[in-house]
């Protein structure tokens, strides 16, 4: 188990070099990020060069992807070239909110696509089930933009019960959340039901039937249990998702997340913030699927990690 | 004496598509005594399972109980609401299915599951659960049961695992066991061995045993009396002996002729011609007529089981019993 996770882990060390290459060189080819700095008026050459010089772009490129690498190394992904302020602060201070908004996010699609799924399985072919049927498809088909705005306009424009930007305690969680959450909800509870239903006709939900306890036992304990695991895997791969691609949410809500500050810093060629972005992204990303792959074993001990055991 | 432990009468279960009914199992009416092993036997489809489901009230999603009813002394299943199923379910009537492979969840410990059935039926503390539990392994044979306890069944053998899920079964001390299929998914050392297990378990609880199979090797190896199904009706019930000596139906000859002799050197193993009805196109009349060498015009009317020394038999060639019946 140990062996494993160290294995993985130095996986992970791979991928963030092979990532750290892709980014560094992809953004060089977009354009000089000096033009896009002086916006305004003509800079002359020489305030360019100065520029140029101060931000380390002078040197050649193989020398100023060896000075990146060995910040990563450090966990130093210099400075901003905006704001001139670490990189690695600028992640910091919004990491909360986008892990915030993700575990919020995931929390109500869990709440609103379990019941629903499992409720959808049990009763299948019922009026029940009709509706939950119709819920995921509109959860899948609707635009996150247009709930978001919708629950704006009606929670904090008219009834003025919650905020409707930024992130300042709890209750702005809300209305965000439950944007992200009802859409996830729709391709979840689909997941929840078409696993159950699987499950359902194994034979072992027949044989705990047979000992006499309650349905709620037979489906809770026996069937769901067992509907867990490709769920799950969906929810890793959603989380992991969810950190990085909350854009359209964040912009909606104004939140102070990661998402927008790459998008931001995309626009401005900021270049160490899009580097330092996306590997903080890409390092949740492995954790989050080295996490999926633990909890495996947890829930079905058929599954033993690391390959020991008997099999 | 013999004392009756549960009657059916008159059960029938099928499919009730908006009012047209298409019965699966057609009225069929049988009793089992304290202590017997009654086999019912019959092809795939013959309704044998869904007859022994009906016991448990675990009809498939689909599948309803359509009229007749199942009685004890004093309780009536028919009138049956949710909860009464659950305290007959595994503390009265308890069942092992055909596949032990997949019939243990694979999420949970051996023990947890033995443990499940005992506390949901009996008010005792999970420590005494558990020692009963230990008990149930010892009971069945398992190796090394104190270590069993905390295995998951993928840790188990087939085998191993059928003994389990008749440690489960045995549990709570039921009156009757059903057993459907219980040695077709194992091999055949490790068939004798369950069969060995289940028999000597009888004896020693006497209990009565409903075993569901196509297997009349083990008909004979297990029951004392044995029911023939064909299409959703008994059409034999007879004492085992009897059965083997003297089939009367058309329908248990053709069975019984199907399995191979060792004495007898055959090139082909003789089969019954023509497949089983349908349900919703069964034929007027005898359901087996259309496959029977014996078909006369008296087969387009329906027998009753007529009461030939003893033995039951749907067909008309007994209308007056075995003196009559020249085949």
């Amino acid at each position: 188990m140990i062996a494993y996770v160290i294995r993985r882990l130095l996986h992970t060390v791979l991928v963030v070099f092979a990532i750290s290459l892709l980014i560094f060189f992809s953004i060089r080819l977009t354009g000089d990020p000096v033009t896009v700095m002086f916006s305004a008026g003509e800079p002359t050459k020489e305030a360019i060069e100065e520029v140029r010089r101060n931000l380390g772009l002078d040197q050649p490129l193989y020398v100023q992807y060896l000075i990146f690498l060995k910040g990563l190394v450090t966990f130093d992904f210099g400075e901003s070239f905006r704001s001139h302020m670490p990189v690695m602060d600028l992640i910091m201070e919004r990491a909360g909110a986008t892990l915030a908004l993700a575990i919020g996010g995931t929390i109500v699609s869990i709440l609103i696509a379990f019941p629903v799924g499992i409720i959808s399985a049990v009763k299948r072919g019922s009026i029940v089930d009709f509706f939950g049927r119709i819920f995921s498809l509109i959860g899948i088909s609707f635009p996150n933009f247009w709930l978001g705005i919708m629950l704006i306009l009606i929670f904090a424009v008219n009834l003025k019960w919650l905020p409707s930007s930024g992130f300042e305690g709890p209750q702005h969680l809300i209305l965000p959340s439950i944007t992200l959450g009802m859409i996830l909800s729709g391709i979840l509870a689909r997941l929840v039901r078409s696993s159950m239903l699987e499950v359902m006709n194994q034979q072992y939900v027949s044989t705990a039937k047979s000992k006499g306890i309650s349905d709620w036992a037979v489906i809770i304990k026996h069937a769901f249990r067992n509907a867990l695991l490709p769920t799950i895997t969906f929810l890793g791969l959603q989380f992991g998702s969810l950190l990085g691609g909350t854009v359209i949410v964040e912009t909606i809500f104004s939140w102070p997340g990661i998402g927008r500050l790459i998008i931001d810093a995309i626009n401005q060629r900021d270049y160490p913030v899009i580097q330092g972005g996306v590997i903080f992204l890409a390092v949740i990303m492995v954790v989050v699927n080295l996490i999926v792959d633990l909890s495996y074993s947890l829930i079905d001990p058929r599954i033993k990690t690391g390959g020991s055991g008997r099999a | 004496m013999v004392q009756k432990v549960l009657e059916i009468d008159k059960l029938k279960v099928g499919i009730n598509d908006d009012g047209n009914k298409i019965a699966i199992v057609n009225g069929i009416s049988f009793s089992l005594q304290k202590g017997e092993t009654l086999g019912i036997v019959g092809e795939s489809g013959c309704g044998k399972s869904m007859t022994s489901l009906s016991l448990m009230g675990l009809l498939p999603p689909g599948v309803e109980w359509l009229d007749g009813d199942i009685k004890t002394e004093s309780l009536h299943f028919k009138d049956f609401k949710k909860k009464d199923w659950r305290k007959i379910r595994g503390k009265r009537i308890a069942m092992i299915f055909q596949e032990p492979m997949s019939s243990l969840n694979p999420v949970y410990t051996i023990g947890k599951q033995i443990m499940e059935m005992i506390l949901s039926h009996e008010n005792i503390s999970k420590k005494q659960a558990r020692e009963r539990a230990l008990e149930m392994l010892k009971l069945v044979g398992i190796p090394r049961p104190e270590q069993v306890l905390d295995e998951y069944p993928y840790q188990l053998s087939g085998g191993m695992r059928q003994r389990v899920m008749i440690a489960i079964a045995l549990s709570c001390n039921p009156e009757i066991l059903i057993a459907d299929e219980p040695t077709t998914a194992l091999d055949v050392t490790i068939q004798a061995q369950i069969l060995e297990l289940m028999k000597k378990l009888q004896e020693q609880l006497n209990m009565s045993i409903v075993l569901i199979t196509h297997d009349l090797g083990v008909v004979a190896e297990m029951c004392d009396r044995v029911i023939v199904m064909y299409a959703g009706e008994i059409v034999e019930e007879a004492q085992v002996v009897e059965l083997f000596d003297r089939p009367r139906h058309p329908y248990t000859k053709g069975l019984l002729s199907s399995l191979p002799d060792v004495n007898e050197e055959k090139e082909y193993l003789s089969s019954i011609p023509g497949v089983v009805p349908a349900p919703g196109k069964m034929p007027a009349g005898c359901r087996f007529a259309a496959r029977c060498s014996f078909a006369h015009e008296r087969c387009k009317n329906t027998p009753p089981l007529f009461e030939v020394n003893g033995s039951k038999v749907k067909c008309w060639l007994y209308e007056n019993g075995d003196s009559e019946a020249v085949l």
